[in-house]
């Protein structure tokens, strides 16, 4: 027992530190109704990265981190500008459209360098198994210095969050906070995408604010609903793949996802109790 | 010349086939705001597969199941679980949850591949699938597959037309809650679209049938809001996206999936361009 959870504790230790500001990033990331969004990140992480490879980089050092992490800002510096425009396609379509085009570009560039199509796969699965602790320690410095920014704006970030219209700051003001949610953002799922993988990072961040949000509304109890489940949710999921034997990711997905439905079932019989009570 | 044609013919044809029912559906997609339904769809189809893969493996050693068989039943569990996933759907929206349906659409994806990963873990060889079905080999298309599409697409097609009041109606009032839903029509709203998808992808492959389904449907939406000249619209700009991408891919060897999706992409900065000059010309509007 005590061995297992010796040889368990840098994957435990490394999903708390990813559910704590995922989940926390979730709740914003509903309300806006911009589910998608660190799919088509992940993606445009790893068109950088292979940009940066072409640029004639080396694989895994710093430099190409930085060209990886420059070309993702850009991106979604542009994403972040274009939002209080006048809107007839909705947000999510522009997402849907920055992932499809970011595919179709890693697909074409993939054959111009050697195992390119291995960044394709690579970014879904993640291996949070083989995760060091000097990892998890760098995570946790970089998440937390954005959690205190985070702290600091709260006010703000959760009244755009919540509505476009009638803000009480200047287009200015919106648009600097924008940018800087969405900078802030970005560092978190280029550090968790290939630690944890593509659907794993989506999980941590939309199931838990889901099931929060299913029950109450208030921020502050969707933050701390939102924290619990996803901690214990993968910590458990952790404990449940090594007992059953299967890969760390896919079981916390699966853990967490189906009690989105269970629960989402829940709620609905319940409601119909208090209703014909 | 000729074998140019020859070669590049069915891929032509099969694409037509899957812009004419998937700009309809995208557009139904965009205004209902659940963008990524067909991969998560997809998704649940491959499931159906795995599992048909499985269930397979386990009664393969008694039994003498020809090739055939395996192929029909692969089809046959990816449209139940299509079904199934339909009828979730549909059961979900119809209760008013705090929470928006794509985040559950998002979810569903995310179980039904990680799901296929626990499944084909226990299998050798399992994950090569995935970068075919991303990708799809729309090169390779025979007619057959062509002649197969062009019946579904026509069924499917034919169902929406003979019910468009019923559908239109259905997506324009999805998301303002206060109209009555029918969740009949929603029902076979996502089972028919499900029955699209399904094929499309087996020939497409999944990104390029979501880029089918999602920006020629968001380049219309800049210009108009009529469902008939958003359709036409759309239907203009696929077909010259699929030869100007099938073109360029034979004569510069490059994939033809991707590079249709670019010229898509190009497409798209191009009505963004025109939109923009059109404003600055009638500012009023």
């Amino acid at each position: 027992m005590i061995d297992t959870i010796l040889f368990l504790s840098a994957p435990i230790a490394g999903c708390v530190v990813m559910a704590g500001i995922l989940s926390y990033f979730g709740n914003h990331i509903l309300t806006r109704g911009i589910i998608f969004i660190d799919i088509a990140l992940a993606q445009i992480v790893a068109l950088g990265t292979m940009v940066g490879l072409l640029m004639g980089f080396t694989e895994d050092t710093m430099t190409i981190e930085l060209v990886s992490l420059l070309f993702t800002l850009l991106i979604i510096s542009v994403f972040a500008l274009t939002k209080f425009e006048k809107q007839v396609v909705p947000q999510e379509a522009i997402i849907g459209i920055i992932y499809g085009l970011g595919l179709g570009l890693a697909m074409l560039l993939a054959e111009k360098i050697p195992g390119g199509s291995n960044f394709i796969s690579k970014t879904i699965t993640g291996n949070i198994l083989w995760v060091t602790w000097d990892k998890v320690f760098s995570c946790f410095i970089l998440f937390l210095a954005i959690a205190i920014i985070h702290f600091f704006f709260r006010k703000p970030f959760i009244k755009i969050s919540e509505s476009k219209e009638n803000l009480p700051f200047s287009i200015k003001r919106i648009r600097l906070y924008e940018l800087l949610f969405y900078i802030t953002f970005s560092l978190v799922v280029v550090r968790s995408v290939p630690i944890g993988g593509i659907f794993l990072v989506f999980t941590l961040l939309i199931a838990p604010t889901a099931i929060a949000t299913l029950f109450t509304s208030s921020w502050k109890q969707r933050f701390i609903w939102s924290w619990i489940i996803g901690i214990l949710g993968s910590i458990a999921g952790v404990f449940i793949s090594y007992h059953m034997n299967i890969s760390n990711g896919p079981a916390i997905v699966c853990l967490l996802g189906i009690m989105v439905f269970v629960l989402a079932l829940v709620k609905i019989a319940v409601n119909k109790n208090s209703l014909t009570v | 010349m000729l074998t140019a044609l020859e070669f590049m013919l069915p891929p032509f044809v099969a694409c037509m086939l899957l812009i004419g029912i998937n700009i309809y559906f995208g557009i139904h997609v965009i205004k209902r705001e659940i963008i990524f339904i067909d991969i998560a769809l997809a998704q649940i189809a491959a499931l159906g597969g795995t599992f048909s893969v499985i269930l397979h493996e386990l009664e393969h050693d008694h039994t003498g199941h020809t090739h055939g068989d395996e192929g029909m039943m692969a089809y046959l569990l990816s449209l139940v679980f299509v079904i199934i996933a339909a009828a979730v759907f549909t059961f979900l929206k119809s209760k008013k949850l705090p929470i928006p349906l794509e985040s559950l659409i998002g979810i569903a994806y995310a179980v039904a591949a990680t799901g296929s990963v626990i499944l084909l873990d226990t299998m050798a060889g399992g994950d090569v699938h995935v970068k075919e079905m991303m990708e799809g080999a729309i090169l390779w298309v025979s007619w057959e597959q062509i002649i197969e599409l062009a019946v579904v697409f026509s069924i499917v097609g034919i169902f929406h037309y003979t019910f468009r009041r019923k559908f239109l109606s259905l997506t324009d009032r999805y998301n303002d809650g206060t109209s009555e839903y029918s969740p009949l029509w929603d029902f076979l709203f996502y089972a028919s679209f499900g029955l699209a998808v399904v094929h499309s992808v087996e020939v497409g492959g999944i990104l390029t049938v979501f880029a089918f389904l999602i920006i020629p449907a968001s380049i219309s939406a800049l210009f108009t809001d009529k469902w008939f000249s958003r359709i036409l619209i759309g239907w203009v700009i696929g077909s010259l996206v699929t030869i100007c991408g099938l073109y360029l891919s034979w004569n510069m060897d490059v994939p033809s999936s991707p590079t249709v999706i670019l010229f898509l992409g190009v497409f798209l900065l191009l009505a963004l361009l025109l939109k923009s000059l059109k404003k600055t010309f009638h500012p009023s509007r």
